[in-house]
């Protein structure tokens, strides 16, 4: 009778830590699904309107596929919070650059105004505050209900066949806009300062 | 220089991809910081330093005049 309940106990302790883990690849996924929303918007507003990034703005991007890059390691190697870690890096980087870049226009002076079309009446400098706020309420919320990782050992991305095939996916296609900006980007600029003229390599 | 940071973060994200750890690590430092250092070369101005003048603002009334009411 014990033995019955002990199985039953540890059975359902298995079943809770794979929705658990369930659960926290979910959440990581969509961020990174939110992230390369947010990344090909802004491809599609440079590529389509026309609006080049400036210096800043690109560095906000690199920040934004840092994010990525540690959740893609926690898709690829398996999961660790140092891979937590890096994209917490990232994050904050990203934060820092906002604020600063809001800061540097948020005072029209010549040469100095939030430059490209604003969505929804907030400027990209302003968005970008925003998603690096909420990239850290998301990872703290997460952290919070998630809890201890000693679930996500036995529970690898690779037991949950669909998941990992979007993950794949995913990362993938972040890896894609990623190689397009680098080719963009060495266009835009060449290999010196970057400007919002125009495309150096095509004038 | 922003090249460099894109092709080093394409880098860390391809040997990451590979499953090469170490090397994407590799990568992923160098692209963060050459990417802190851009950071801090485009922010600085010869005239300004990293200051924002244009933020600051200051009491123009003469020191202890000010009234607490």
């Amino acid at each position: 009778m014990h033995l019955k309940l002990d199985i039953l106990a540890e059975t359902r302790a298995a079943s809770t830590d794979r929705r658990l883990a369930a659960i926290n690849h979910t959440a990581m996924l969509l961020m990174m699904v939110a992230i390369a929303a947010i990344l090909t918007v802004a491809m599609i507003f440079q590529y389509v309107k026309g609006e080049l990034p400036c210096p800043l703005c690109l560095l906000e991007r690199v920040a934004l596929f840092g994010v990525c890059f540690g959740i893609m390691r926690n898709f690829r190697h398996g999961f660790a919070y140092r891979n937590t870690g890096l994209s917490l890096l990232w994050t904050i980087f990203l934060l820092v650059v906002s604020v600063r870049q809001s800061l540097l226009d948020i005072y029209p002076r010549p040469g100095h105004a939030y430059i490209g079309s604003p969505i929804f009446g907030i400027h990209m400098p302003v968005w970008s505050i925003i998603i690096a706020l909420a990239l850290l309420v998301a990872y703290a919320i997460k952290v919070t209900l998630v809890g201890s990782d000693a679930f996500m050992r036995t529970a690898d991305i690779a037991t949950f066949p669909t998941l990992k095939r979007i993950a794949d996916a995913v990362s993938l296609y972040v890896i894609a806009i990623l190689t397009i900006n680098a080719v963009s980007v060495v266009v835009q600029c060449g290999f010196g300062e970057c400007h919002t003229f125009g495309y150096k390599l095509l004038q | 220089m922003m090249a460099t940071i894109f092709a080093t973060t394409l880098l860390a994200f391809v040997s990451g991809w590979r499953r090469h750890g170490r090397w994407s690590l590799l990568f992923f430092f160098a692209s963060l910081a050459l990417a802190g250092g851009l950071f801090l070369y485009e922010i600085y101005s010869p005239e300004y330093g990293f200051h924002m003048p244009w933020l600051q603002t200051y009491d123009a009334r003469p020191a202890g005049s000010a009234v607490c009411t």
